[in-house]
């Protein structure tokens, strides 16, 4: 201590000894807005000696040598040193985006980006704003490297999955996300409200432990400024959207010739007689398929004072359906209050939080599937009485008329939080996050008569209402102790503690008899209380989890960085013995840049290499280890129905989560000046203890029973392998233009190296009646498509008798004009034993390219998405003789020599609908994803209106796709086993959009 | 200031006792039990005996499989249905080509281990707590428990048994195949339990009695030629039981017949509730009623089915002249057509029979869909008609046989089938066991038992492509085995 002051008089004495010493004064103001910039700090450089300005920007620091330099800094600012040669000196300070895009979250935490040894994404507000998605997630489509968007259906308000690095698991595999330290979901928060959101693709995630396998989404929302005037924004759009395709159908006349040639084939009376005049008949999709509107507004306020900053928005979003638009229209609604204050210079609160209300209409996702296959001969408000088409297909628009339901959600979401910082080394926080969700769901099931013994026919009405509260705390408290010692040692640490508990409450409940048939009456108090099927059920749930965490990071001059993190998870939904395990993993980076023999290249301006490893879990499941009584035990005594309990799903006591281990080699390296800047990374992720749902096991232990199921069992691992590189280049870069492209491409090649008992596990389903077509197995990728593999069409019946036979498929006819299978397993015969790997449905690669450019006051922007090397499988023809087809039936065998890939028409019963690679098509894809332009208004004439920024633009949205995949839309997906099985999903829209901003 | 120091202090403090709280983690995991009753946290009071019994009456629904599925493997019945491939599983067995992969019989053994666990879950937990009355649950339990075992032994005979409960994850590797001779040791054990606790009236109609259980033991001593024992309990039963014949032997079968006079244990079904392929097992109504039904039918009476399970030509002719039973167990739908102007059409290996007990009957309007699978027609598991028929051979095959109360019961049973006396058997020794045999095959045509008194009694070569010394049991499916990882081998010739 003593040192320290003979030290700052030493400096005082310094200063006093140059030259002539005067007080200088002036007004610091910020350089855009001209506002003045309170508690900006003004230091002599090389001293101690410094203030502050005041609210108006004022300062005056006295006894200043002529000669000294001030150096002028502000948090978020580029800091600036004047020289002393007057007594009055005004500055404005610039603000530094650059630097505050430099800080990444990490959990925990904050990192310069130049120092963080992970792999970390980052999407920023800007790439938010131009591709103005509904929900956040899709923004991540094609934006950043690594991560792969798609949607479970087109239709407004569904869900979008997102897969960190390929497919791991086959339970779960979306991202953890962490919304400003509260774990929430991207598609309850408001898109303009969101900051950044930065992606942790690595073991640097393991300090979210049993949760971080998939990865880690962090979202920070928008909280203002201090010292910042009010700024309102107001944001509004509108668009029209339709669809980006429809399919080709045989028209009425071409419908008719290919039954009557399939009639004439086997040998039956043609059920059309009169061809001619059909015409082209209806065409269903036209009739389903409609224009429809989406407007989205939203108006926000943000600012700051010297010791509060807060930011407030509201917003709401109506977008209609491009399929039944009176049936699939969804609605949000946001309102945002985000607020921090300063209680001290030592004390912080933040408090955010998030209101949403959701509405979406009921939807029957068969409605589509039903407009492929109805016949084109119906007239629009024909129904098919006399079962025509079969049990399961019926008129369109009748399904859509009767059907009726929705779906009300609104919930709020935040946290408080509490920092305390005792002085620079020690930070402390505490804060209690929060999500309550409340749903109501009402679905009404009119009496309707489809046609002679359609399934769909109902003969009595039915309601079913739900409603659930789910209810999610969690409180964190954690400690960072930061400290530098022998001037190079940089060493931060950091301890915390995390509880957390998700309860969930829901009633559900079913009545019949629905007064007048009608949707106006549909609610269970008013339908028979005397009914024996009327039925009501309650859910609940209470997942609970306790942690412990600690970090360790060290740096040797910001050269050779080291992090080492612990994580100790426990999860209440395993068994007593098997709650607990612990996380962890280390990072290491090396600054190559910092040393000497580079740290003046003109070429390179950046170069970092970093490697990181360590262990994640995935929880899923609840109750695991232990078996609810919700299986069926129903009797019949006294010839009433008795309702007994009997258990559900088996229970497995050795149930566990999945375990991650990752790895990752990655490079950052930066040219000329930081304009081209590249980071590579190559990544392997093993994932242990897969949980397999409904894992096969022995019929002794009663899984047969009604209402029983198989338990959930840790039954494989699976292998990611892949890379991935992201560019930036800013290839112009000056006042008045700039033009920007980024590419990045991942690869990912998923492999399962283990599954329980050596077996397989099977799923998804095709046509009626077929083997299950999607596998897990060793030596395959999760949910690769398994069937038949095609080797042409039978020409002729040499051809045929000279094939090994394929009557062991079912159908004993094999004709000319027949699909020929391949003899996989060479044994002379055609039988089930011949299936084969016929395709995945996870790409190989995916990748983004972005251009965004400015000149003058036009700004334009491009997005493109792609994915290459996967399929997907073409399951949306129902196969009964007389529903419609593709068109592609038109070029069908008819003789020899016509066709060696679509099989002759036939109401025989053949093999040529089992699944195979017929069926499996190349579904890779590009697709233009925006493209949009804009103009801001010029200042003279913003001004003059007391505006700061108008800007008007118009963009499209889904533009174009190239793609060979005949389906609706080759980025509908989904899960793992199962995934990419096409069953004519609701195709996502195409948008045309007119918006405006204007701040002020 | 100092008190804002006092504060934050305080604060401090606060924080710090956070981690303490943390440290307790292990309760706060622990408390999630309030929200859901688990398996393992039930029985707790009389009703929840209750309740977990009906539970575990209720896999009995799934026995229609053995019933049909039985009759099929017989001499008495052609698969049917509408192929050869209508069912491989079924066709198979009609064929005696099956082997372990066996879609049905997979289900056969899932079902009825289905049945084990959920009557063991009740007997596991049988001393949780007391009430007056819990014995009947407990004999209830045990004689379910008993028939479901019953069941298994007779379709795969060894069977893994675990006599104090359920079977867990990983008993397929560590229980062994019990030798028959153990499982009917266990069988015996439960249903001297349930005799000793039971009445012969129950407190609801479907609900096991003495009776019942008295039956099922006269049964399984049977199946092991224990003909004394069998002799002592199934005349117990005719003594002391409250069963009489029901004199119209066409009533038995009709709804208006269910849980007659005559009906010793009845499995009971219904059709207010709707049922789907997708869970056969899970239907309240009888599934083997829409299989067994006329295809494409409409006219009086009856409704249409699978045709599946049809009666053979040398079967209808079992019957003898005067028989009043032919024209009851067997619908000869070419005769029906012609008198009453129904139709029909044909399915795979049509005889032009069918097996009138149990095919699907017309019913009420709100009779829930799928109406194939949800037929409400009980199944008469043990007849009165049965025991006499059990009894008498008891009797006649025993150390010391007593041909003239084997007569007796025997002649009961075909007085009532001719409406007189003059056809009774006048027989003793072998001739009065063939008699016996005869009649137990017409008397109980179409109920599922044939099968398993030709392999109990060593006429199993009776049925085409019967192999003998491979066929009296039914293969082990190969899931299971393979299940096992070793622990259970394959029946000899599988």
């Amino acid at each position: 201590m003593r040192k320290l002051i003979s030290l700052i008089i030493l400096l005082l004495f310094t200063v006093y000894s140059f030259g002539q010493s005067i007080t200088v004064k002036g007004v610091i103001t910020d350089e855009s807005s001209g506002d003045p910039l309170p508690g900006v700090n003004i230091v002599i450089k090389n001293s101690s000696v410094g203030t502050q300005t005041d609210f108006d920007g004022n300062y005056s620091l006295p006894n200043v040598s002529t000669g000294a330099v001030l150096v002028y800094s502000f948090v978020g600012y580029q800091t600036i040193e004047v020289t002393v040669k007057e007594t009055t000196i005004n500055v404005a300070l610039k603000e530094d985006s650059q630097q505050l895009e430099e800080v990444v979250i990490v959990g925990y935490g904050k990192q310069k980006r130049k120092d963080v040894t992970g792999s970390v994404s980052l999407v920023n507000e800007e790439t938010l704003d131009i591709l103005k998605p509904i929900d956040a997630t899709s923004a991540l489509q094609g934006t950043t490297s690594g991560v792969a968007v798609n949607l479970s259906s087109g239709a407004p308000g569904a869900k979008i999955n997102i897969l960190i690095r390929g497919v791991s698991s086959n339970t779960n595999n979306q991202p953890l996300t962490i919304v400003d330290g509260y774990e929430g979901d991207l598609n309850s928060v408001n898109p303009n409200d969101i900051e950044s959101i930065t992606i942790l693709k690595d073991a640097q995630a393991a300090i979210y432990g049993i949760k971080g396998a998939n990865g880690v989404l962090l979202v920070t929302t928008k909280i203002g400024k201090k010292n910042k005037a009010p700024t309102v924004r107001y944001d509004i759009y509108t668009s029209v959207q339709n669809t980006a395709r429809k399919l080709n159908y045989l028209n009425a006349t071409e419908y008719a010739l290919v039954l009557n040639e399939a009639y004439g084939a086997s040998g039956q009376v043609l059920p059309f007689s009169n061809i001619k005049q059909l015409g082209l008949g209806t065409n269903w999709q036209d009739l389903l398929f409609n224009d429809a509107l989406l407007t989205n507004q939203n108006i926000s306020l943000s600012g700051g004072s010297e010791n509060i900053k807060y930011y407030i928005s509201a917003s709401r979003t109506e977008q209609e359906g491009i399929i039944a638009k009176e049936k699939s229209n969804f609605i949000r609604n946001n309102i945002k209050l985000n607020l921090g204050v300063d209680i001290s210079e030592k004390l912080n609160f933040s408090l955010i939080s998030n209101y949403f209300t959701s509405a979406s209409e009921g939807f029957d996702g068969s409605l589509l599937f039903n407009g492929l296959n109805y016949a084109p001969t119906f007239g629009q408000n024909q129904d098919d009485t006399n079962n025509f088409l079969g049990i399961e297909v019926i008129n369109p628009l009748s399904l859509l008329k009767n059907t009726f339901g929705e779906n009300k959600g609104n919930g709020i979401e935040g946290n408080f939080s509490l920092n305390y910082k005792p002085n620079d080394r020690l930070s402390i926080t505490s804060r209690v996050g929060y999500k309550i969700y409340n749903e109501k769901q009402r679905s009404f099931t009119p009496i309707y008569d489809y046609g002679a013994s359609k399934v769909y026919n109902k003969t009595q009405s039915s309601v079913y209402q739900f409603k659930s509260t789910s209810t999610r705390v969690n409180w964190e408290t954690f400690a960072t102790y930061s400290r530098t010692f022998a001037d190079n040692h940089n060493t931060i640490f950091t301890l915390g503690t995390s509880v957390q508990n998700d309860l969930f409450d829901g009633i559900y409940a079913t009545g019949f008899d629905v007064p007048n048939n009608s949707y106006a009456f549909a609610d269970i108090s008013l339908t028979n209380r005397q009914s024996e099927q009327r039925s009501f059920n309650t859910g609940n749930g209470d997942i609970r989890l306790t942690s412990f965490f600690g970090r360790a990071q060290y740096d040797y001059k910001g050269k050779y960085l080291f992090s080492g993190l612990i994580r100790r998870d426990g999860a209440s939904v395993f068994a007593k013995d098997k709650r607990f395990d612990s996380f962890w993993s280390i990072t290491t980076g090396w600054k190559i840049s910092d040393e000497n023999f580079l740290k003046d290249n003109k070429t390179i301006s950046f170069l970092k290499l970093r490697a990181s490893y360590g262990t994640l879990g995935n929880l899923v499941g609840d109750n695991l280890y232990r078996s609810l009584l919700n299986g069926e035990g129903t009797y019949v005594f006294d010839g009433n129905l008795v309702d007994g309990v009997a258990q559900g799903r088996l229970p497995n006591p050795q149930a566990t989560w999945e375990t991650a281990e990752k790895l990752d080699i990655g490079l950052d390296i930066n040219f000329f000046e930081d304009r081209l800047t590249i980071v590579a990374d190559y990544f392997e992720e093993t994932r242990k203890d897969l949980l397999i749902q409904d894992f096969p096991v022995s019929g002794l232990l009663g899984s047969g029973s009604p209402g029983g199921a198989n338990p959930t069992v840790n039954a494989g691992t699976s292998k990611n392998t892949g890379a991935e590189l992201a560019l930036n280049y800013k290839l112009v870069n000056t006042e008045n233009a700039s033009i920007n492209l980024a590419y990045n491409v991942t690869y990912v090649k998923n492999n399962v190296t283990d599954v329980l008992g050596g077996a397989f596990v099977e799923g998804g389903s095709f046509g009626i009646g077929n083997l299950a077509p999607s596998r897990m197995e060793v030596g395959q990728p999760i949910g690769y498509f398994y069937g038949l593999v095609t080797e042409g069409i039978f020409q002729n019946q040499l051809e045929v008798t000279n094939h090994p036979s394929q009557a062991a498929l079912g159908s004993s006819v094999t004709s000319p004009g027949d699909i020929r299978y391949k003899d996989i397993n060479k044994d002379g015969v055609i039988d089930f034993n011949d299936r084969t790997n016929i395709g995945k449905p996870q790409a190989d690669f995916y990748m983004g390219f972005n251009i965004n450019a400015k000149y003058m006051n036009w700004d334009f922007s491009t997005y493109l998405y792609a994915e290459l090397g996967k399929e997907m499988v073409r399951n949306f023809e129902r196969f009964l003789p007389n529903v419609n087809k593709p068109n592609y039936y038109l070029g069908r065998w008819t003789g020899e020599g016509t066709s060696n890939s679509i099989p002759r028409l036939t109401n025989d019963a053949t093999n040529n609908k089992l699944f195979s690679d017929f069926f499996v098509e190349d579904a890779s894809f590009l697709r233009i994803q925006n493209i949009q332009i804009g103009y801001s208004f010029p200042e003279e004439y913003t001004n003059g209106l007391g505006l700061s920024k108008i800007r008007v633009y118009t963009s499209i949205n889904n533009l174009f796709t190239l793609t060979k995949y005949t389906g609706f839309d080759p980025t509908v997906n989904g899960g793992a086993i199962g995934a990419g099985i096409d069953y004519g999903t609701y195709p996502s829209s195409r948008q045309f959009i007119l918006g405006l901003n204007v701040t002020f | 200031m100092k008190k804002y120091n006092q504060k934050i202090k305080l604060g401090i403090i606060f924080i710090t006792s956070l981690f303490v709280l943390n440290a307790c983690s292990d309760d706060y995991l622990d408390d999630t039990k309030i929200y859901a009753e688990d398996s393992e946290s039930y029985f707790n009071s009389e009703s929840d005996y209750y309740n977990a019994l009906v539970g575990a009456y209720d896999p009995l629904q799934s026995t229609f499989i053995n019933v049909l599925m039985g009759e099929i493997a017989s001499n008495n019945t052609l698969a049917g249905g509408e192929s050869a491939t209508d069912v491989p599983g079924y066709q198979q067995i009609d064929d005696m080509t099956h082997t372990p992969i066996n879609e049905q019989l997979q289900n056969l053994w899932s079902w009825m281990y289905g049945g084990v666990n959920r009557a063991a879950y009740i007997i596991e937990f049988q001393d949780k707590v007391d009430f007056s009355g819990k014995a009947i649950y407990i004999a209830e339990a045990r004689f379910l428990r008993a028939y479901y075992n019953f069941e298994l032994v007779k379709w795969f005979g060894d069977i893994p048994i675990k006599p104090e409960g359920r079977f867990v994850l990983g008993d397929e590797k560590t229980i062994a195949r019990s030798p028959k001779s153990e499982v009917y040791q266990l069988i015996e054990e439960d249903l001297k339990f349930a005799i000793a606790n039971l009445s012969y009236t129950a407190a609801q109609i479907g609900r096991a009695t003495k009776g019942s259980a008295q039956a099922l033991l006269g049964k399984v001593y049977l199946f092991q030629d224990k003909f004394n024992e069998a002799s002592v309990v199934l005349e117990n039963v005719i003594q002391n039981g409250p069963y009489v014949l029901e004199n119209d032997y066409n009533k038995i079968f009709e709804f208006s017949g269910e849980n007659g006079s005559g009906s010793v244990f009845e499995v009971q079904y219904t059709d207010v509730e709707g049922a789907g392929f997708t869970c056969l097992q899970c239907s309240e109504g009888n599934v083997a009623v829409g299989y067994q039904g006329v295809r494409g039918y409409q006219g009086d009476l009856f409704t249409s089915g699978f045709s599946f399970n049809v009666p053979t030509q040398e079967m209808v002719d079992q019957f003898e002249a005067g028989d009043n039973r032919k024209d009851v167990a067997i619908l000869d739908i070419d005769a029906w057509a012609t008198s009453t102007g129904a139709s029909y059409t044909t399915g795979f290996e049509h005889t032009g029979f069918f097996n009138r007990k149990y095919i699907p009957r017309k019913r009420s309007v709100n009779a829930a869909g799928d109406l194939n699978l949800t037929n409400p027609n009980n199944y008469r598991a043990i007849r009165y008609a049965d025991v006499l028929l059990m009894a008498a051979e008891a009797f006649n095959r025993m150390t010391t046989p007593n041909d003239g109360k084997a007569r007796t019961y025997l002649n009961m049973v075909r007085i009532r089938a001719f409406g007189n006396s003059s056809n009774n058997i006048a027989s003793s020794g072998q001739a009065l066991t063939d008699a016996i045999y005869h009649e137990r095959r017409v008397e109980l045509v179409g109920e599922g038992h044939h099968f398993f008194d030709l392999v109990r009694t060593g006429r199993g070569a009776n049925i085409p492509g019967f192999t003998s010394g491979k066929n009296e049991v039914f293969p082990i499916p190969l899931e299971e085995i393979q299940f096992s990882q070793g622990n259970w081998s394959q029946n000899t010739g599988y």
